[in-house]
């Protein structure tokens, strides 16, 4: 009698196993058959050329004011000279030095068109605006940095140094106003014109008019963050491979969207675990009947 | 949840090693006034590379992974009805409110803006496509259902009360009860969305994970093993607080118990092994760098661990399921912190080692965590006795 039980105990706790690994390979499959997130036509981003920058600084400077941001020093305490970017500095202009070729890079949020700090975010405190802005919201942020750990850019900077940190990062001017009057702080401060604002759909078509008329000039004629990632508001052109600029090889989807597909599946108007909890409170009512009769008799 | 004859262990709360772990918990509140004052720099090593350090995954996500007592217990005793395992129910229950109170206190001195946890209440903030979210909010509710099934133990307590109160105490009692298989079915319900989420959260990081551990499977690995982890936990408590298990007829429940381990842990590592060839980075596994030997040692763990469990002869000695698992609950966290801190890379040559006032909090919560263990089973019916 005892061993039945124990035999069927094991053959339940087997089928439950099946049961259990069945769901998220079915999930895993439907995440990646989901749709991807599109561009809109009202989203706002810009396009930098790597190709027309000389280096100059003058939009970290820009950025510095706009924004209200403190300065790092250099050793000696005499200029602003960050090194990456940080709580403190939300743009940076660096230098990137080959064999051969050389490139300047600015870097900054990329305003992806399917962010995954937004998607991770668990209180609503980074936004993807309808006009294609990622913001953050101090009334709502935790504080937990899952943002940091998700952005496959790295982007988002949490301030280690306060007593209550906040997430600091590039909202493309909507912060301070100047986005309201259709512009952004670096984008207008450029003097050679490689920083350009603008709908994103029009930046990508004046990148592929570029890319026609100089031929040669990009790298793999290629606009870094057309699809890169699921797309990104900021777009990027170069003379040499992207990934020497800090910008990774990714997928043409954001991991975000395999996390939420996988999520959606599993917790689809909560209807898996409303039945199986409804069949776990069955199981368990006839358990504890049958014991509590065992213990009578 | 009546039908267990459970008294207090009594004696002295204050022994000398109770003591030592006052001594290294009184450091950890020190360092915590100072992240309090200062902030989270001014005492931990964490980076805005490295965001998520060990207060996070070990204090929360292997924390909460090595309690799973309560929920491998509420599995087998409620859902497989086998009542024989029922005295293991509360002293798991109790380690594991304890457990992931613990995890959800460490999270008010690992986020930056603490008060802003309530905002996972506040309808207007919720973010149904963020795992954290889901997590946070199952957690949460875990906590409440984990006490109301540890309640009886606490009311059993009272029972000399007269009066007033005892009615109120008995209405209680009678009460938890009747709904005892709604509580109980949330308390294996919850754990399993949660500890699953738990490897969920990792799915955004992408290619941030090193290939090795990283998967669109990771949440069912985490679920998986969180359940081995679970038994493993129930096996140590009860032969670390009871030495029933010198007798014949407790030692063979015992030894059913490793056995399903076992085979939890075996489908896990399969699972496991299969996950690395498919996504063909085995190759990575042969690096010779912190990567690969972290992931060989998890490896290793395992397999030792599964090595002293393997069959019904050697699971009949204490010595051997004791250590299979330790071993079984050392390879689980290890590959929890191989996920989020040695296999996260999210630039190259970013390294990332705990400080000494980090780790101290770490520390320093966990033999806290172990005193209010130590006092509760000696004041509360948790543990069963038997004398005949």
């Amino acid at each position: 009698m005892k061993t039945t039980n124990r035999r069927q105990f094991f053959k339940r706790m087997a089928l439950a196993g099946v049961g259990v690994m069945a769901a998220p390979l079915l999930s895993a499959k439907s995440a990646v058959a989901m749709k991807l997130r599109p561009r809109h036509d009202e989203d706002v981003g810009m396009l930098y050329d790597a190709t027309k920058c000389i280096g100059c600084r003058s939009c970290e400077v820009a950025c510095k004011k706009a924004n209200g941001m403190p300065f790092e020093y250099d050793p000696q305490g005499i200029w602003d000279a960050p090194i990456d970017l940080s709580d403190k500095t939300l743009t940076i202009v660096k230098l990137y030095t080959g064999d051969q070729e050389q490139s300047f890079i600015k870097r900054q949020c990329m305003h992806c068109v399917d962010p995954a700090c937004v998607s991770g975010c668990p209180t609503s405190a980074l936004i993807k605006q309808d006009n294609g802005v990622v913001t953050w919201n101090i009334d709502a942020c935790v504080g937990c940095r899952y943002c940091q750990m998700g952005c496959p850019f790295n982007i988002p900077k949490y301030e280690f140094d306060a007593q209550y940190g906040r997430i600091r990062k590039c909202e493309m001017c909507a912060n301070n106003g100047l986005l309201d009057k259709g512009q952004t702080a670096c984008s207008n401060a450029c003097p050679t014109g490689a920083i350009a604002f603008g709908i994103q759909q029009d930046l990508i078509k004046t990148a592929k008019s570029r890319i026609r008329k100089n031929p040669g000039t990009y790298f793999q004629d290629k606009i870094y963050g057309e699809l890169d990632s699921g797309g990104t508001g900021v777009l990027y052109m170069a003379g040499v491979p992207f990934d020497k600029l800090g910008l990774p090889d990714l997928p043409e989807y954001s991991s975000a969207r395999i996390s939420e597909g996988i999520q959606h599946t599993i917790y689809q108007n909560m209807v898996a675990p409303i039945v199986i909890y409804i069949g776990l409170a069955i199981a368990a009512f006839r358990n504890i009947r049958k014991s509590h009769k065992k213990t009578e008799e | 949840m009546a039908h267990v004859n459970a008294k207090p262990l009594g004696g002295k709360i204050l022994t000398p090693s109770v003591i030592l772990m006052l001594f290294v918990a009184g450091a950890g509140i020190y360092f915590l006034f100072v992240r309090y004052i200062y902030g989270i720099g001014a005492v931990s090593n964490l980076s805005n590379y490295m965001p998520w350090g060990i207060w996070k995954v070990i204090n929360v996500i292997v924390g909460a992974a090595l309690v799973c007592g309560g929920y491998a217990c509420a599995f087998t005793v409620y859902l497989f009805n086998q009542g024989h395992y029922h005295r293991y129910v509360r002293p798991a229950l109790l380690i594991s409110l304890l457990g992931y109170s613990f995890a959800g206190f460490s999270l008010f001195y690992d986020v930056g803006r603490y008060w802003g946890l309530f905002n996972f209440l506040i309808p207007k903030y919720w973010q149904g496509n963020s795992v954290l979210f889901e997590v946070g909010l199952c957690v949460m509710t875990y906590i409440g259902v984990l006490s109301l099934e540890i309640a009886p133990a606490i009311i059993e307590k009272f029972s000399h009360v007269e009066g007033r109160l005892r009615v109120v105490l008995d209405k209680l009692y009678a009460f938890l009860d009747r709904f005892l298989f709604l509580i109980i079915s949330l308390g294996i319900l919850l754990p399993t969305m949660h500890q699953s989420g738990l490897g969920g959260l990792a799915v955004v990081m992408g290619q941030k994970i090193s290939p090795l551990w990283q998967s669109p499977l990771i949440s069912l690995h985490h679920l998986i093993s969180c359940m081995a982890m679970g038994y493993g936990c129930v096996i140590v408590t009860e032969m670390l607080v009871s030495h029933d298990y010198k007798e014949t007829q407790h030692m063979e429940i015992l030894s059913q118990l490793a056995k399903v381990m076992f085979m939890i842990m075996f489908v896990f590592l399969v699972l496991r092994m299969s996950e690395v060839l498919r996504s063909g980075a085995m190759a990575l596994a042969f690096k010779g760098n912190l990567d690969s030997i972290s992931f060989w040692t998890e490896m290793l763990l395992m397999v030792g661990g599964l090595w002293c469990v393997r069959n019904d002869q050697v699971r009949m000695k204490p010595n051997n399921i004791f250590l299979g698992s330790c071993l079984i609950m050392a390879a689980g966290s290890l590959y929890r912190l191989n996920v989020y801190i040695i296999g996260f890379h999210p630039v190259p040559g970013v390294t990332y080692f705990p400080s000494v006032p980090e780790l101290s909090i770490s520390l320093g919560m966990v033999c806290l965590q172990l005193i209010f263990f130590i006092m509760i089973i000696k004041t509360f019916p948790i543990i069963a006795k038997e004398r005949r």
